[in-house]
């Protein structure tokens, strides 16, 4: 059978001399080649030659982490696109918002794909947590991974919050009016906090181009590098985990019991602490192409989501910023709404030690679990007490956020969404 | 002895190297974090001056409360007293609106009376007053840095 036409033009191109100092191995035909591929490769070498048949199946992991991963490649793309038109300045920065919807060629596009990958950003990251959790994923030796994933969660939401500001609409403005006030409840440093987030008293020009550095830079540089250990910790701590039945990892020798006066060579000290991916060789297969296949396809398949939300729904865009007068009721981005309604009760107790012991929580986590069972497997048996009381809290977070998103009307009284507000009359 | 292993003993000179490279470290270290975290505190501020001219004192008639935008002040007259309300929720920040007798936050119903004390709601602290003086030119003047009881007024 002749083979498609493409593919023996690149296998020509790989023969060339310029073909073959660009790629050390060609499209490989052998175990050996799909093995060196792998390892030659910048960009294939985070992922191991070879990966066990458990880490594949998509009821496993449900690709979530790497959704994750691609829609913050989505999102530094357009990112970057719109930071060649936007400019942070309080004069500016409506009518840039302005042009992208109207006059810049595919300008609506981009904003509509950058607000709508944000928003699947923060829930797919959540739901990765999720799946971390309830497949026990955290325990030793993926302990700090769990941690840097902690951090990265607040990362996530650390550059939707100041995304939010940008287009300095008035959903925007308020936002981040009451977004930053909660923060002054912080005990001691709240009100120092407030007026060095804002660069002053209250949300102006000078927090525009604060949360504007933090969001292109600051936020993005540190995600960036996060990401960046974050993944290679999956590999360096024995791939994704899985059930012993499924061929684990080797027992771990860890490098103090490794007698000192011999001289190492490095694979073997690479190996000391690493729990070694599993050994038998029924349970893998090659990573190319069936990892890299799946890679590429799941990508292809979140592209094509966040486009088709772009092309049929337009990112919103209220009114330009109006310090005097709060849109009523006034909100903060939605997954902060499960946090303003705890607000409305009690600001300190809502805003501060909540939040404050929710992340403590989540961080020291994997240390204070100290049943070593169920790692895996989801909802695993063994875990029924850690599933119960994680399951506990995220329920009671998703009502009051639907709570604080939905039945919360004007002066956040109790409003039924199917029911129209009432009239509000105001006067000053 | 093994070459590569350091020396357990440590003598004298050793010790104040290390003793004083790491303070010098930890100095470096700390200063810089310090030098960060002061640049990032504004000491000039863009915003409107805290202290600023409401107009004459004929501009407000007897009984009224004029709600001042730029400012987000409310200034309250009555016979020839004034005083100056600030209009900023004690809440999470929303600007309150006048209702009736008193105030109303639209953004998570805190309920103020004329006073600025606080009737209902999530709001913690009464709206607070702001000091009012009558300067040189016969201007109200106001000053967002001194806060006042709500029973301390500007008689003319
Ligand atoms: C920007 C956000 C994040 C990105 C891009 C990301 C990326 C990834 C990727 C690509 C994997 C490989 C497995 C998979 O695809 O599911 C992974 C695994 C993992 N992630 Fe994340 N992650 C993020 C946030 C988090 C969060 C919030 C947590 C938990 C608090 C977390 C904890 C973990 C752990 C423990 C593993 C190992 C799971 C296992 O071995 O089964 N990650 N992450
Ligand atoms: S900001 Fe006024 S009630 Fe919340």
């Amino acid at each position: 059978m002749k083979e498609f036409l493409p593919k023996r033009i690149w296998q020509w191109f790989e023969r060339t001399r310029v073909g073959r100092s660009i790629f050390r191995v060609g499209l490989p035909q052998s175990n050996l080649e799909r093995a060196q591929a792998m390892v030659s490769s910048f960009l294939l070498h985070m992922q191991p030659a070879k990966v066990n048949r458990h880490s594949l199946r998509a009821s496993y992991s449900f690709g979530l982490g790497l959704i994750s991963l691609y829609l913050f490649l989505i999102l530094t793309f357009t990112g970057v696109l719109l930071m060649f038109y936007y400019v942070p300045s309080t004069d500016h920065a409506y009518n840039v918002m302005k042009d992208l919807q109207f006059v810049v060629s595919a300008g609506l596009i981009m904003r509509n794909m950058h607000r709508w990958a944000a928003h699947l950003m923060v829930i797919f990251v959540l739901l990765h947590m999720c799946r971390v959790f309830y497949t026990g994923a955290y325990k030793r030796p993926r302990e700090f991974n769990w941690v840097l994933g902690v951090g990265l969660f607040l990362l996530t939401l650390g550059l939707s919050f100041t995304g939010y500001l940008l287009p300095w609409d008035q959903l925007a403005y308020w936002a981040i009016t009451v977004g930053t006030n909660i923060a002054a409840y912080a005990p001691y440093i709240g009100p120092e906090l407030k007026y060095v987030m804002l660069g002053g008293n209250a949300v102006g020009q000078e927090a525009l181009i604060r949360f504007y550095a933090l969001h292109v830079i600051v936020l993005p540089a540190i995600a960036g590098f996060l990401i960046a250990v974050h993944i290679w910790r999956v590999r360096k701590d024995g791939g994704l985990s899985r059930p012993d039945e499924a061929g684990d990892t080797v027992q771990q020798v860890e490098l103090s019991q490794l007698p000192t006066s011999k001289t190492y060579g490095l694979m073997e000290l690479a190996r000391g602490t690493t729990p070694q991916v599993g050994r038998n060789p029924e349970d893998e297969v090659f990573a190319w192409p069936h990892l890299i296949f799946r890679e590429l396809l799941l990508f292809l398949l979140v592209v094509a989501a966040v486009l088709f939300l772009a092309v049929f729904w337009n990112a919103p865009l209220e009114e330009l910023a109006n310090p005097v007068h709060p849109p009523n009721p006034a909100k903060a981005p939605w997954y902060f709404l499960g946090l303003q309604e705890l607000v409305s009760y009690s600001a300190f107790w809502g805003g501060v030690v909540v939040p404050g012991v929710l992340v403590l929580a989540l961080v020291l986590l994997p240390y204070l679990d100290h049943n070593r069972k169920g790692v895996g497997r989801w909802f695993a048996r063994d875990r029924v007490v850690a599933n119960t009381i994680f399951t506990v809290c995220l329920v009671i977070a998703i009502v009051l956020t639907i709570i604080g998103t939905l039945f919360r009307g004007p002066n956040w009284s109790w409003q039924e969404p199917w029911k129209k507000p009432p009239a509000v009359t105001e006067s000053h | 002895m093994n070459p590569i292993a350091p020396d357990k003993h440590v003598s004298r000179r050793g010790f104040f190297e290390l003793t004083l490279g790491w303070i010098a470290a930890m100095f470096a270290v700390c200063a810089s974090a310090v030098g960060a975290v002061r640049f990032l505190v504004p000491n000039v501020l863009f915003e409107p001056s805290l202290v600023f001219k409401a107009g004459k004192p004929e501009d407000f008639p007897d009984g009224s409360v004029t709600f001042l935008e730029e400012e987000r002040v409310f200034l309250v007259r009555q016979g020839n007293t004034f005083r100056c309300l600030s209009a900023i929720c004690t809440h999470l920040g929303c600007t309150v609106n006048r209702t009736g007798q008193g105030y109303h936050c639209p953004c998570h119903g805190s309920v103020f009376d004329d006073q600025g004390g606080v009737k209902s709601g999530p709001a913690p602290r009464a709206l607070e007053w702001f000091l009012v003086t009558l300067s040189k030119d016969s201007r109200l003047l106001v000053d967002k840095n001194q806060r006042v009881n709500s029973d301390k007024y500007l008689v003319l």
